[in-house]
């Protein structure tokens, strides 16, 4: 072996061997056991697609990935959708735009547990404090039905979320050549066409980006969902990632587990890889 | 067609800093004006006062006796070529040229033959489906003028539009803009740093120094008659030559030099004064018969350009540039008698700078 080639892998190994050690051989692994009766502790006995057969007809499951869907699909339209508009009014000529970017971005500093710990105080407490004083009693139940536990997850996640993709969305409304706008100004764009025409079609790149974000952290969200509603009521707001946690360490059925957990990988990875290839479509190069 | 106005029109960044001041001026229909001027004269500044991009913060600026100061710039009837062409990247050339009109609502068949005009003029008709990405720099130039041309605006506002093109190009597109200029007749104005760009375009050239305007004139008047030294030495190039001296009798002497100043061209009452005189370069060049005014110099450098030399060489501590006909074999290194063409002189107070008429 030539030292130049010795040296390209001696610096490359310390990733390689995390990588392995840490993603390809759990990966593998969890591909295998997804094929026995795994108790966490014995291997137990090849079981062939029994686990796979069996989780499509597991209701909870089933229940648990629609609701995730829903919330991801509304989560993604309201987070790219407030992002963006924060993003557009932190970037206008506005005194105290600092402050504001700094302010809508700090949500974000804040652990996912502790966050889903302090709305769950204002959905409960405050909100029915509020609804008690002004009379309105839907506002009094909030995170005691699946609906309000589902709009519950969906606003905790947008306030957290949204000061995340703004910063996103700033750095590419700020990477726009300021002659274009200015041409457009010139050729009789209103703000609203500018928007439309102009700045909308620019800014995919930034969609891209933010959507894979939110839709992988969407789908994959499991802190906030515990610390919020809990599954509750009646595991009716319970996502993917706790259903998954919950066949493996409450029922202790790891690979029945692992079956879900690669089910729910190879959706996610449909999902984002499609997402990703569509909107690279719209994308032009400046 | 239009008519403008600059009245005072004054830029002042957060009253601090002044970018454009004072600068009055009043531009007649058709006529195809050049700013002209170093970096941070002002110059683009005022061009985007009058696009509307750049707020007014004193003076009046008017299009044919409307007052625009408040007006936004789509209400102001204008088009503009940019530096970087500012094209739309996300639409092709055809959409490029018919954004504007699509916003204003123009059925589809007039915005079709409109751009298909402006396609034809500018030589565009293959390319009308092409992204600007694809296009060479030349040819994007074209699509930004097309989409200027098919707005059919009052006023054109190009602000160094050839400055990213290659030199061959540059002079192309040049004559191109000229051209269209003298077809649409568009009032125009057109911002530049390259001297050679207005002289050749402009029906008058204003040029600024410091925010300030030094001159105005035709290309002929402000290459003649400069008003200042600044001017004299902008326009031109090579740039004028400027000798520091003074005026003894009938006579301009410079250390141990002296050249004859024809009476004609003797400005008055400046005996014994200080004076700075500048000379072309044509007008330092070499004449087989000529008696008076000639100087023994030193030809430090000589560059054949072809139909003539450029000289390069000093007298009395000035450099300068002169030019001899190719006919004669000049060398560097070796001595030349030159002609200084005394009555061809420009003098300057040396003070202000201000040309002596």
């Amino acid at each position: 072996m030539r030292t130049k080639d010795f040296a390209y892998w001696l610096f490359l190994a310390p990733v390689l061997i995390a990588l392995t050690l840490v993603v390809v051989v759990p990966m593998l692994l969890g591909v295998y056991y997804s094929f026995t009766s795994w108790n966490g502790i014995t291997t137990g006995g090849f079981v062939g697609f029994q686990n796979y057969i069996d989780l499509f007809k597991d209701e909870r499951f089933l229940d648990s990935l629609w609701f995730t869907t829903k919330f991801s699909v509304v989560s993604v339209i309201l987070i790219n959708f407030i992002g963006l508009s924060l993003a557009l009014i932190v970037t206008s000529r506005i005194k105290s735009s600092t402050l504001l970017r700094t302010t809508f971005f700090m949500p974000n500093l804040i652990g996912g547990l502790i966050l889903g710990f302090i709305w769950q105080f204002i959905f409960v407490k405050v909100f029915a404090s509020v609804g008690e004083m002004v009379g309105m009693e839907s506002l009094q139940v909030w995170l005691a039905t699946t609906e309000t536990g589902f709009w519950g997850l969906v606003i905790l996640m947008s306030w957290q979320m949204s000061g995340y993709i703004m910063v996103i969305y700033i750095a590419y409304l700020q990477g726009l050549p300021n002659e274009l706008l200015e041409a457009s100004e010139i050729d009789g764009a209103s703000t609203f066409q500018r928007f439309r025409y102009i700045i909308f079609p620019l800014v995919a790149p930034a969609f891209t980006v933010s959507m894979f974000l939110t839709l992988s952290n969407t789908f994959k969200l499991y802190d906030q969902n515990l610390s919020l509603t809990g599954g509750g009521p009646y595991n009716s707001t319970e996502m993917v990632a706790m259903e998954i946690f919950n066949t493996a360490f409450v029922q202790n059925a790891f690979a029945y587990a692992q079956a879900k957990a690669i089910i729910f990988f190879v959706i996610v990875a449909i999902v984002a890889l499609f997402q990703v290839y569509w909107n690279k479509r719209r994308e032009v190069e400046m | 067609m239009a008519k403008l106005l600059m009245d005072q029109l004054t830029k002042t960044y957060d009253n601090k800093v002044t970018a454009v001041e004072n600068f009055n001026l009043t531009v007649e229909d058709e006529e195809f004006i050049v700013f002209v001027g170093p970096s941070g004269c002002g110059k683009s500044t005022t061009l985007r006062m009058i696009a509307g991009l750049e707020d007014i913060s004193a003076g009046t600026f008017s299009i044919d006796g409307k007052r625009m100061n408040d007006v936004e710039p789509k209400d102001r009837d204008i088009a503009m070529v940019f530096q970087n062409y500012a094209l739309y990247p996300h639409m092709t050339v055809y959409e490029n040229m018919a954004f504007s009109l699509k916003l204003k609502k123009m059925p589809k068949e007039e915005i079709k033959e409109r751009v298909r005009n402006a396609a034809e003029i500018l030589g565009l008709m293959e390319y009308l489906n092409r992204k600007p990405k694809a296009l060479s720099g030349g040819q994007r130039q074209r699509v930004a003028l097309g989409r200027a041309i098919v707005r059919d605006a009052k006023l054109f506002l190009m602000d160094e539009p050839l400055s990213n093109l290659d030199s061959k190009l540059r002079v192309q597109m040049r004559t191109e803009i000229s051209k269209l200029h003298q077809r649409l007749k568009t009032t125009t104005i057109y911002v530049t740093h390259d001297q050679t760009e207005a002289m050749t375009m402009a029906t008058r050239i204003v040029i600024m120094k410091d925010g300030v305007i030094q001159q105005v004139g035709t290309p002929k008047e402000v290459y003649d008659q400069p008003d200042n030294i600044f001017v004299a030495g902008f326009i031109g190039s090579p740039a004028m030559n400027f000798f520091k001296g003074r005026i003894e009798g009938d006579s301009f002497v410079m250390g141990q030099t002296k050249l004859l100043i024809p009476k004609s061209a003797m400005p008055e009452g400046r005996d014994g004064q200080e004076i700075v005189i500048g000379l072309r370069p044509e007008h330092i060049t070499h004449k087989p018969h000529a008696q008076v005014d000639v100087l023994e110099v030193d030809l430090d450098v000589v560059e054949l350009m072809g139909s003539e030399y450029m000289v390069y060489s000093k007298i009395e501590g000035h450099s300068f540039v002169g030019r001899v006909d190719a006919n004669f074999e000049l060398a560097a290194g070796t001595v030349f008698p030159m002609l200084f063409e005394m009555d061809k002189a420009r003098f300057f107070d040396p003070e202000t700078e201000v040309r002596i008429k």
